[in-house]
């Protein structure tokens, strides 16, 4: 079966640091590019948009407790862009299919910032599928008197600015200007992320739809998120049926790479304490 | 035929806010606190003024165009601004130049309004399609990445509404309408001509090929101008035919004065106005992702990376003149670069020849309009000095007597049942009493009522 035509698949530049080779999975005709290490619960993160193809330390964290799956979305990393994606819809059914095909029959699922909004696209369609939820820093619901800043209108220096509150962790992790593969790689990575989510930048129906869910839901939130204001998060746990809500000290809207030990330790007792 | 055809085009700038080095942007980001709209009708009117007097300065055509949130071009619809064109001026073609199709929930619309404006006109519209640049994305429903395609789709639709009879129905991949039947037709026949203005790229030039229609470069320098002239004439020769010189309209802002230190000093400040102020746009509000293809964006990026481009905002006025973004001189400077430009490129017409730009005054903006129309256009005039539209018959005829003597009665006359009566009676007659009821005819031979 079927369903993808030809899509552009192009070199992907690898980084210097965390870079592994992925595993791929061919979803309804797209490769699927995942990483996967670990044994234990089967927890699977959807990332956000951007700091792709890596083992980061906290993936590895998590991979010493769980077997922990972080598969890379249509359009980042090294999974091709199907011409017709246009919607977290699609994203959910190659996420069901993928999930599938991998025998992950009931899974923990994390999502972060783009991929918190996946995660809630996905918890929405399938909640019976789900062990536990996991967001952190999330996107995609409507928050009417704080619409916050647009990421696609940031200069990439005021991008970076904005996604760490420790400047030290940002230092790390600013592109480098002279890699010109990666400068077209991240364009089109972006390009991917407005295809989910260029207008609206929220989701009205997923806040009527996540009632459905019925498996524990922890939120995990900045202290100082200067992209997505942090009461996106303390939205996200109020819509959440039982959801949770935890905050990381010293954080901005990328706790994986700000405060990694702090944030698995956190995700590593939520869900030993769901498994037992 | 003249060598070459003079468009005047205007951007309709909003020229009061900060400099340039006080902003991040004129587009997108720059608020509208600046903008006072008492000093917007005043700037307005003076630009339509502009235009109007481009008719009897004895342009080959007027051009305006669509773009948003910004202060760089203030004609979010370009079609308002054309209707008012329409009605103040008798004989000149007015270009929209165009509509950013893609951007708009339904482009019949744009198919209707350039339909209203070609009929009220008699046939004097030049319609112009864009996908409009990056910017407008960010203040439109519409995401970058379904700018090609809906461009694509919005064309098709829109030419087939004006070319087949109605009413069918569009399944498109973007736009559904179920009954396509618009009213008013378009005068032009199959519809109006089709000016694409663009910035060179293969799969435009291709496009344009493939249709026959005319292109129009945006501010460039001449060696890109050429490259993509030159594109255009091989895709032509490969589709196995050659392209008439008019398919070639090249964008050169061009001012004339008395003498070349004159022309300069009035001309510096204002054309470079509109390069390093109303082009200050970020590279994250010019290609919002997704609106070019990652292979455009390679490509492009190489370019500038070589410093084969530049921004546009970085231009400096010697750059500008350099590589004949602009020509500004003396009547005989003008001529002669003119003459060199249209030989290298091989254009048949320049649009922003002789026009307002920037915030230049509108005593200077109609100084040069006048001096241009009188010491240079006429160089590239056959000896009669008329711009090419006056030695066709109208597009349509321009009199009450001229239509009736030209297309007779309509086929279908209006004609109705009148309250309580049997017979059509032919709205032309219907008050004449004895046409209504034959038995108040007064004993003469009424006159039947009858289909015209």
């Amino acid at each position: 079966m079927s369903f993808i035509p030809a899509f552009e698949h192009t070199d992907v530049p690898r980084p210097a640091r965390y870079y592994t080779e992925p595993a791929f999975e061919d979803v309804l005709g797209l490769p699927m590019a995942y990483r996967r290490d670990g044994s234990g619960e089967a927890t699977v993160l959807l990332h956000g948009a951007g700091f792709t193809r890596m083992w980061i330390p906290f993936y590895a964290m998590l991979a010493e407790r769980l077997d922990f799956i972080a598969p890379e979305a249509p359009g980042f990393g090294e999974t091709p862009l199907p011409s017709w994606l246009r919607s977290f819809d699609d994203l959910t059914i190659l996420h069901d299919q993928l999930f599938e095909q991998l025998g992950l029959e009931k899974i923990h699922l994390i999502g972060f910032s783009m991929g918190g909004w996946a995660a809630s696209e996905f918890a929405a369609f399938y909640p019976r599928r789900l062990k536990s939820l996991t967001l952190i820093t999330p996107v995609g619901l409507r928050l009417e008197d704080e619409p916050g800043v647009d990421i696609f209108q940031l200069s990439p220096p005021d991008l970076m600015d904005r996604l760490f509150k420790d400047k030290t962790v940002m230092q790390e992790w600013l592109p480098d200007p002279e890699n010109f593969d990666e400068g077209v790689h991240l364009y089109a990575e972006f390009s991917a992320a407005a295809r989910l989510m260029w207008a609206p930048r929220y989701n009205l129906a997923l806040e009527r739809r996540l009632k459905r869910l019925t498996c524990p839901a922890l939120v995990i939130g900045a202290e100082e998120d200067r992209l997505v204001p942090n009461a996106m998060s303390d939205k996200f746990a109020e819509v959440l049926p039982g959801g949770r809500l935890v905050r990381i000290p010293g954080t901005g809207h990328e706790p994986l790479l700000e405060r990694p030990r702090e944030l698995a330790d956190h995700i590593i007792e939520f869900i030993t304490e769901v498994a037992q | 035929m003249n060598k070459l055809r003079f468009y005047a085009f205007h951007l309709m700038p909003y020229p009061y806010f900060p400099p340039a080095e006080e902003i991040e942007s004129s587009w997108v980001s720059l608020s509208n606190k600046y903008y006072d709209p008492h000093r917007g009708r005043v700037l307005y009117n003076e630009y339509i003024d502009q235009l109007v007097a481009a008719e009897k300065f004895g342009y080959d055509g007027v051009g305006v165009n669509e773009h948003h949130a910004n202060f760089y071009g203030t004609m979010p619809s370009p079609n308002i601004i054309a209707a008012m064109l329409v009605q103040r001026t008798t004989q000149i073609p007015i270009g929209v130049i165009g509509n950013a199709i893609p951007l708009h929930g339904n482009p019949l619309r744009v198919a209707e309004e350039i339909a209203m404006l070609d009929v009220i006109s008699g046939g004097r519209i030049i319609s112009g399609f864009v996908r409009g640049i990056g910017c407008e994305y960010f203040n439109n429903p519409v995401a970058p990445a379904d700018s090609t395609e809906r461009f694509a789709e919005a064309h098709d639709l829109i030419i087939r509404a004006w070319t087949d009879e109605g009413p069918f129905t569009w399944q498109g991949d973007h736009f559904y309408v179920p009954n396509v039947n618009i009213i008013p037709k378009c005068i032009q026949q199959p519809h109006p001509p089709i000016w694409i203005p663009g910035q060179g790229s293969l799969e435009t030039l291709q496009f344009i090929a493939r249709h026959r229609y005319t292109y129009m470069m945006v501010f460039s320098p001449l060696w890109f101008t050429k490259m993509a002239f030159d594109g255009l004439r091989e895709e032509c020769a490969r589709l196995g035919y050659e392209a008439d010189k008019n398919m070639f309209n090249a964008c050169v802002p061009t001012y004339v004065a008395e003498t070349d230190a004159q022309a300069h000093r009035e001309a510096k400040a204002h054309l470079s106005w509109v390069f390093n102020t109303g082009l200050k746009i970020p590279d994250q509000f010019f290609f919002p992702p997704g609106y070019m293809s990652n292979k455009s964006f390679r490509n492009f990026m190489t370019q500038l990376q070589k410093g084969k481009v530049k921004p546009q905002a970085q231009l400096s006025y010697d750059e500008l003149l350099k590589d004949r973004y602009i020509i500004v001189g003396s009547p005989e400077t003008v001529k002669n670069q003119l003459g060199e430009y249209v030989e290298a490129v091989g254009a048949g017409g320049m649009i922003g020849a002789g026009s307002p730009f920037g915030p230049m005054p509108n005593w200077m903006v109609m100084k040069n309009m006048q001096l241009y129309a009188e010491e240079v256009i006429p160089e590239f005039r056959e000896a009669d000095g008329l711009p090419d539209y006056q030695r066709t018959a109208p597009n349509s005829p321009r009199s009450h007597a001229a239509l009736a003597a030209q297309r007779g009665s309509p086929p279908e006359a209006a004609r109705s049942r009148v309250t309580g009566g049997m017979e059509l009676v032919d709205h032309r007659l219907s008050h004449v009493a004895e046409v209504i009821d034959p038995t108040m005819a007064g004993g003469g031979s009424g006159r039947e009522a009858s289909a015209g």
